[in-house]
């Protein structure tokens, strides 16, 4: 019993707290950046070492590290408890949440001129929720933590956003609430199912859910997941939140709140749901694989750079949901190493993208791409630093993106091999953003802008956008870091979901 | 042993009484408002003394009234609301009314006397009487605008309605008596339950369902809800939504819920059973009131639909007890599901007081309760749009606040029960709110304001009001723990447990 994860949820729920009270009482708007960034690094440092330890004392298949125990209700009849623990699936999305965290908190401050105090506060409170449900391993807790990235969400939208903010900021609740809503009945079903009864995911997992209660229940919580992911055809509001939202905000929008579910389809949907699971891979390997070619080809599509990395998004996340079924199908716990090994690539891939999606925008005032041409030209280092994160999200070697999808298409290969058409979605993934630099980048402006008109991306803004890149390529060479300890996770989600239909 | 709940009927009656006569000597100020206050504020301590003695006395004449940890519960809640109407009332009700203001508080305590004694009514008769106790003064006070056209035909109607029912539950009454011989609730619910072979057994309970359901305002029976809501001063609406119509829910425990029905109302249908009765009552009040809800153009009935909507969950919890009091095997399931909506009736009464007193608030100070009044509503007047957002966000059941946990208790208590797709019904339809609540939130702290854009100044007591209200729904969240448990004492024993 340790209190590193407790402590890994309050520093940041307590920074929204001191950010907003200190800055907003104290007067200086400004220093709310500054007191923010504080906190978030002392999150990121303590992710690290949540990192680091599960990395060097990796738990038993099956078990988690640095439990904690807090019993919240406990009446008979009722019981929920804030039970926390980490193991290789959880601990490499904390590291990077903390990294994209600190990084979108960083980048606000040339970017976010309104308000200060309460979007700052709002950015530590997603950061908090995001580190409680990635630890959380009760279903209400989790669900709960869920929620609660939800809310700040709305407003850091719908008040910091573009000119279609509220719009976007009501589809993004409403669609995001319906789906979790589902989700909550799926969860609340297994509440009776075993004996004793409990929200507990290990206790759920150990007892076994009873086959007749996986299937409905699978159906239920994946209506949840594939509104977050979001799976093709529940993506609908995701676009517009992208294209909507402030960039740094998107950096925890795009990079983290996905996440929440690709996570959440390997520890809840396989975990608790093996039967079900196993009997509908197929289904939802066709929804990841639909999913991968529609975000491509409508990534091809389009003329605004954020709608672009927006499907883009969705064509990455086909790949997590597609891995995590590749291992169901198979038993080749390939696919989930894959998914998760993706998940923190794309994290910080995308997260550079869009951070750049703000410079760029503060800089030529648009962000359509026609419209930018000579971009390369006129601001050389942001046209730089968008090619060098392209290649990072097309998955260029040494970027190690290029490692997750390999890992997650050879899964899905031994899966079904029809399953290898997809080799194409990387390289229509290449096509497109290969023909946006050039459009942007390469090709001359179109009309004779007016030079030195704004200033290029500054230093620090650039190191920003670097130090989103530099662990992708570190990846590369130490992917152990990550692997390791996420081998056996997926070993063991692979065992179980074999073992329950032997 | 003290009598600690004559000690609240007599602090109640004394102020009721005595009230009216203020008039010929203080005609400044809110001497009665503080009077009443007072009165109520004991009659609350009383009742907690009470509940902390676990007194299970009984009263006049033996039967008339019983001490029981669900009188206790509902008495406090309803206690605590006239508490806080009446505080409110202090800023809300309009100055030129203070000349009657003895009146309004004379009349709020009649009904808070009503409130309490319906909460420990175990004679059907003492129900009746208790239940006009509570709602005539009602129909005076949903009129009490007297200048205001839409205030009297809100009376005027609510008032014919509740006569209606009013003469509904008497009418259940006599068919009962005329049944079992008896006027104890307990005698008369067991042996309704065995004389389903009778048709008019049948027709007693469902005209007891009807009776009730229209003070529970759950649809068909919510017609007038919306219209009184809107007409009358909205601290009243405030009582409405969190204090008679509480009064509706554990009169419909107390009588109907304790009929144990295995069999159908009438012969030869085996469908018509009371839980499925209360099911399809809870299907169509939930649904109805969010559907409703989504399209309303004023605040106060927005939130009379809202507050339908939310009785629609709380049935939930009803119609799995009324299953479990048949079959024992889901005992565990009925017990969590009265539990939650016990809770969740608290909850209400929070939830819905605050929204209901900031939305007073804003109209007295805006004059309109337009939505298009809420626009930016977030920089004019800080305290009232974030007690209101705080309760929609509660009302919609985000966690970790207070209603979350109460649905979260009604929901997991049906789902693995024929009633499953009540469950099903019920996320679907808190999604559905999310569309309504939402797009106040948007327009309070997205929109900028329509018109005058200057800051509005709110009085302090209703930012202590409201403050206190506010912590209400973040503590109940944080921690639950307490509240569940004092909600699962009060359910009453099952029927198929204790033989």
């Amino acid at each position: 019993m340790g209190y590193v994860l407790s402590l890994l949820i309050l520093v940041p729920l307590l920074g929204s707290l001191v950010t907003f009270a200190a800055s907003s009482l104290g007067g200086r708007r400004q220093s709310a950046s500054y007191i923010a960034a504080a906190f978030a690094l002392a999150t990121v440092a303590i992710a690290a070492y949540v990192f680091w330890f599960v990395y060097s004392n990796t738990p038993a298949p099956g078990y988690y590290a640095l439990t904690e125990d807090h019993p919240w209700i406990a009446l008979p009849g009722f019981g929920v408890d804030i039970l926390l623990g980490t193991d290789g699936l959880s601990s490499p999305l904390i590291l990077v949440s903390g990294i994209v965290g600190v990084l979108a908190v960083l980048s606000s401050r040339s970017l976010i001129d309104k308000r200060e105090p309460a979007y700052y506060s709002l950015m530590l409170l997603v950061l908090g929720a995001v580190m409680g449900a990635f630890t959380s391993l009760n279903l209400v807790v989790f669900y709960l933590f869920w929620e609660l990235a939800l809310v700040p969400m709305f407003f850091l939208i719908g008040v910091w956003g573009g000119d279609r903010r509220k719009y976007a900021a009501l589809k993004f609740i409403i669609f995001t609430f319906a789906g979790s809503a589902v989700m909550l009945l799926g969860f609340l079903a297994l509440y009776f199912g075993v004996s004793p009864s409990t929200f507990d995911i290990p206790n759920l997992a150990r007892a076994g859910v009873p086959v007749a209660l996986q299937y409905l229940p699978l159906l239920a919580v994946f209506v949840g997941f594939a509104v977050e992911l979001p799976v093709f055809p529940f993506h609908s509001w995701q676009p517009d939140a992208y294209e909507q939202a402030p960039a740094p905000v998107n950096a925890l929008l795009s990079g983290i709140l996905p996440k929440f579910a690709g996570y959440a389809v390997i520890r809840i949907g396989l975990g608790l749901f093996p039967a079900a699971a196993y009997d509908y891979a197929w289904a939802f390997i066709l929804l990841a694989v639909i999913s991968m070619f529609y975000g491509a080809v409508v990534a091809l599509l389009q003329k605004d750079l954020k709608r672009m990395f927006a499907y883009t998004s969705i064509s990455h996340m086909g790949f997590v949901l597609f891995g995590a079924f590749a291992t169901v199908a198979s038993g080749n716990p390939l696919g989930i190493e894959g998914a998760i090994f993706l998940m923190f690539a794309h994290a910080l891939a995308v997260g550079a993208l869009f951070t750049l999606s703000g410079f760029v925008e503060k800089e030529s005032g648009t962000r359509l791409i026609p419209k930018l041409a000579g971009l390369g030209r006129r601001f050389p280092v942001t046209a730089a630093l968008l090619a060098v994160s392209s290649a990072a999200a097309i998955g260029v070697p040494p970027f190690a993106n290029f490692i997750a999808e390999l890992m997650v298409i050879s899964g899905g290969i031994s899966a079904y091999a029809s399953t290898a058409v997809t080799v194409l979605v990387p390289v229509i993934t290449g096509g497109y953003f290969l023909w946006m630099l050039k459009r942007v980048v390469i090709d001359p402006a179109q009309e004779a802008g007016e030079p030195g008109e704004a200033a290029d991306v500054s230093r620090l803004d650039a190191a920003l956008v670097a130090v989103y890149l530099v662990p992708l390529v570190l990846l590369t060479v130490f992917s152990f870091l990550v692997l390791t300890p996420a081998a056996p996770v997926a070993q063991w989600t692979a065992n179980l979901v074999h073992g329950a239909k032997l | 042993m003290a009598d600690y709940i004559l000690l609240a009927v007599a602090s109640l009656s004394v102020a009721a009484l005595g009230v009216p006569f203020l008039q010929y000597f203080a005609r400044r100020g809110n001497a009665s408002g503080y009077l009443v206050i007072a009165a109520v504020g004991v009659a609350f301590l009383a009742i907690a003394a009470n509940a902390a003695s676990g007194s299970t006395s009984a009263y006049p004449f033996g039967s008339l009234l019983a001490s029981d940890s669900l009188g206790n519960l509902f008495a406090m809640l309803t206690l605590g609301v006239a508490l806080f109407v009446a505080v409110a009332s202090l800023s809300l009700v309009p100055s030129s009314q203070t000349a009657n203001s003895p009146f309004y508080y004379s009349l709020l305590s009649f009904a808070a006397l009503g409130m309490v004694l319906i909460s420990y009514s175990t004679d059907l008769l003492m129900l009746f009487i208790a239940w006009e106790l509570m709602s005539i003064p009602t129909y005076a006070l949903a009129g009490f605008k007297k200048g205001s056209a839409a205030s009297n035909e809100a009376a005027v109607k609510y008032a014919i309605l509740g006569a209606l029912s009013s003469a509904t539950i008497l009418y259940a009454i006599s068919l009962t008596y005329g049944l079992t011989g008896t006027l104890g609730i307990a005698a008369a619910a067991a042996s309704l339950g065995s004389h389903l072979s009778n048709p008019v057994a049948g027709i007693a309970i469902l005209l007891f369902v009807v009776g009730f359901g229209f003070k529970m305002s759950i649809v068909p029976f919510h017609m007038w809800a919306p219209d009184a809501y809107e007409g009358a001063p909205t601290p009243i609406a405030a009582l409405f939504a969190a204090g008679t119509k509480k009064a509706g829910f554990v009169a419909m425990i107390r009588v109907v819920l304790a009929i144990s029905t295995a069999v159908a109302l009438t012969p030869g249908s085996g469908l018509f059973t009371l839980p499925n009765v209360l099911a399809v009552l809870a299907l169509a009040t939930m649904t109805l009131g969010n559907l409703a809800a989504l399209t309303q153009k004023s605040m106060t009935r927005l939130l009379a639909y809202s507050s339908i909507a939310q009785a629609g969950y709380i049935l939930i919890g009803f119609v799995i007890y009324s299953y479990g009091q048949a079959n024992p095997a889901f005992a565990q399931q009925a017990q969590l599901g009265m539990a939650g909506a016990l809770f969740h009736i608290i909850n209400h009464s929070v939830m819905k007081g605050a929204a209901f007193l900031a939305a007073g608030l804003v109209i007295l100070k805006l004059g309109s309760g337009s939505l298009d009044a809420f626009d930016g509503l977030g920089r004019r007047m800080p305290i009232a749009a974030f007690s209101l957002a705080m309760s929609f966000l509660a009302l919609a059941g985000v966690p970790p606040l207070n209603g979350f946990w109460s649905k979260l208790m009604l929901f997991t208590s049906v789902i693995n029960t024929p009633y499953a797709w009540l469950a099903v019904a019920g996320v679907l339809n808190t999604a559905l709110s999310v569309g309504y609540y939402g797009w106040v939130i948007k327009r309070m702290y997205l929109d900028e304001p329509g018109g005058d854009q200057s800051p509005v100044e709110e009085p302090l007591t209703m930012a202590l009001v409201l403050g206190v209200l506010v912590a209400l729904i973040v503590v109940f969240g944080l921690e639950p723990g307490p509240i569940i448990s004092l909600a699962q004492h009060a359910v009453p024993a099952l029927a198929s447990l204790t033989g």
